[in-house]
């Protein structure tokens, strides 16, 4: 049975996601960018990640950047990424379908590694995301698969280990990876 | 259908020509019917054109920006493009990048597409939308005279500045002047150009 995240989980592991992604980069380039903060979250206020949204106002070392929409968070992660800075999207289902083109545009066709949290907000605890009576959750992980985007889904505070490997995944194959948000997180 | 054009005083590549000459190290965004004129005038250099996901110029240049403060950006923008993310000027508003100028190239008409008329056409007033979603500053320039005296203060100016250009229609677009270099090794070149990837061995 699929349990809820406790914030404070998600946003530490976010944190070692983005001081090892600092690291490696810096290892791998001249000038990697010098900034005091970790990395940023792009986000499209999300219903069902609310508490880690919360938690992260009081965050100092994870700049948020509210975006209008989800194509202009995966612009500006792509722009991010130019410029060397870890960052990651948190939106829900419904933004992935509404910013398709550009998740296609930008992220695939770009080669740019983008690392998306995507909340599947009314998500059953007792059945899986394709079996949701919500057609939002339930043609989330076929929309992906149909895109040939990797992703795994958080079922619960054990599987926070998938947010590294999946950033560390959208940035060996240079594209999209996807970690889905099973339930509300706490 | 198109609407009945009336171009603006300003060439467009005059403009790009005058910007192209002034902007130092800046990094530039052009896309749509800036894109052509501009690989001929800065080709292999510090830009990255957005074809492919048409509205995105203003925030990829958005992301630069806050990645790079050390680094002015510039954004050569369509007005049909921009009506398309139109949500971005109150995210960069928002974000208030104090090195990013946002430059509109405003005809009244999708040029590439065939010049259908955008909604609204050349009424459309982007300069008091920009101010109202909380650009530091925002105006118009119609004459090339104009824009020329005013440049080297535009590119000085804190940021967000939003510049709505009144320009004619490029003499090329995306259709008639297809290639260059395509858009994922233009992000690996722009990239590698910030960070000077370490030689390998």
């Amino acid at each position: 049975m699929a349990e809820s995240i406790p914030a404070s989980l998600i946003i530490d592991t976010l944190k070692d996601t983005f001081r090892e992604a600092r690291k490696e980069l810096a290892q791998e380039v001249a000038e990697p960018p010098q900034h005091s903060h970790l990395g940023w979250i792009l986000s499209v206020p999300d219903t069902h990640q609310k508490t880690v949204l919360a938690a992260l106002d009081k965050e100092e070392q994870i700049r948020v950047l509210t975006c209008a929409t989800e194509d202009e968070a995966a612009t500006i992660a792509g722009g991010l990424y130019i410029g060397g800075e870890p960052v990651a999207l948190m939106i829900q289902h419904a933004g992935l379908y509404a910013s398709v083109n550009t998740l296609r545009g930008v992220a695939m066709d770009g080669r740019i590694p983008t690392f998306y949290m995507i909340g599947l907000l009314s998500r059953e605890k007792d059945k899986a995301p394709r079996e949701s009576r919500h057609s939002m959750v339930r043609y989330a992980e076929p929309l992906l698969d149909t895109f040939g985007i990797p992703h795994a889904t958080l079922e619960g505070p054990d599987d926070v280990h998938l947010i590294p490997e999946y950033y560390r995944l959208s940035r060996q194959r240079k594209g999209p990876a996807v970690v889905l948000v099973g339930l509300e997180t706490i | 259908m198109a609407t009945d054009v009336k171009p603006g005083p300003m060439k467009p590549e005059e403009v790009l020509r005058l910007i192209a000459a002034q902007r130092g190290p800046a990094i530039c965004i052009p896309t749509m019917t800036t894109g052509p004129e501009w690989r001929a005038i800065a080709p292999n250099d510090l830009s990255v054109g957005c074809v492919g996901f048409m509205g995105g110029a203003s925030c990829l240049g958005l992301g630069i920006a806050l990645a790079r403060p050390d680094r002015r950006v510039l954004v050569l923008d369509g007005d049909g493009s921009l009506l398309m993310q139109l949500g971005s000027l109150a995210t960069i508003a928002g974000a208030a990048p104090r090195n990013l100028v946002h430059f509109l190239f405003k005809n009244g008409v999708y040029h590439t597409s065939g010049a259908q008329g955008i909604p609204g056409g050349l009424s459309v007033d982007f300069v008091t939308m920009a101010k109202g979603a909380g650009y530091r500053a925002a105006f118009a320039i119609h004459d090339l005279d104009d824009f020329k005296r005013r440049l080297p203060e535009i590119l000085k100016m804190e940021g967000p500045v939003f510049v709505e250009l009144h320009t004619g229609l490029a003499e090329q677009t995306p259709m008639t002047a297809r290639g260059g270099v395509p858009f994922p090794q233009q992000v690996t070149d722009l990239r590698a150009k910030l960070l000077r990837p370490r030689a390998t061995t």
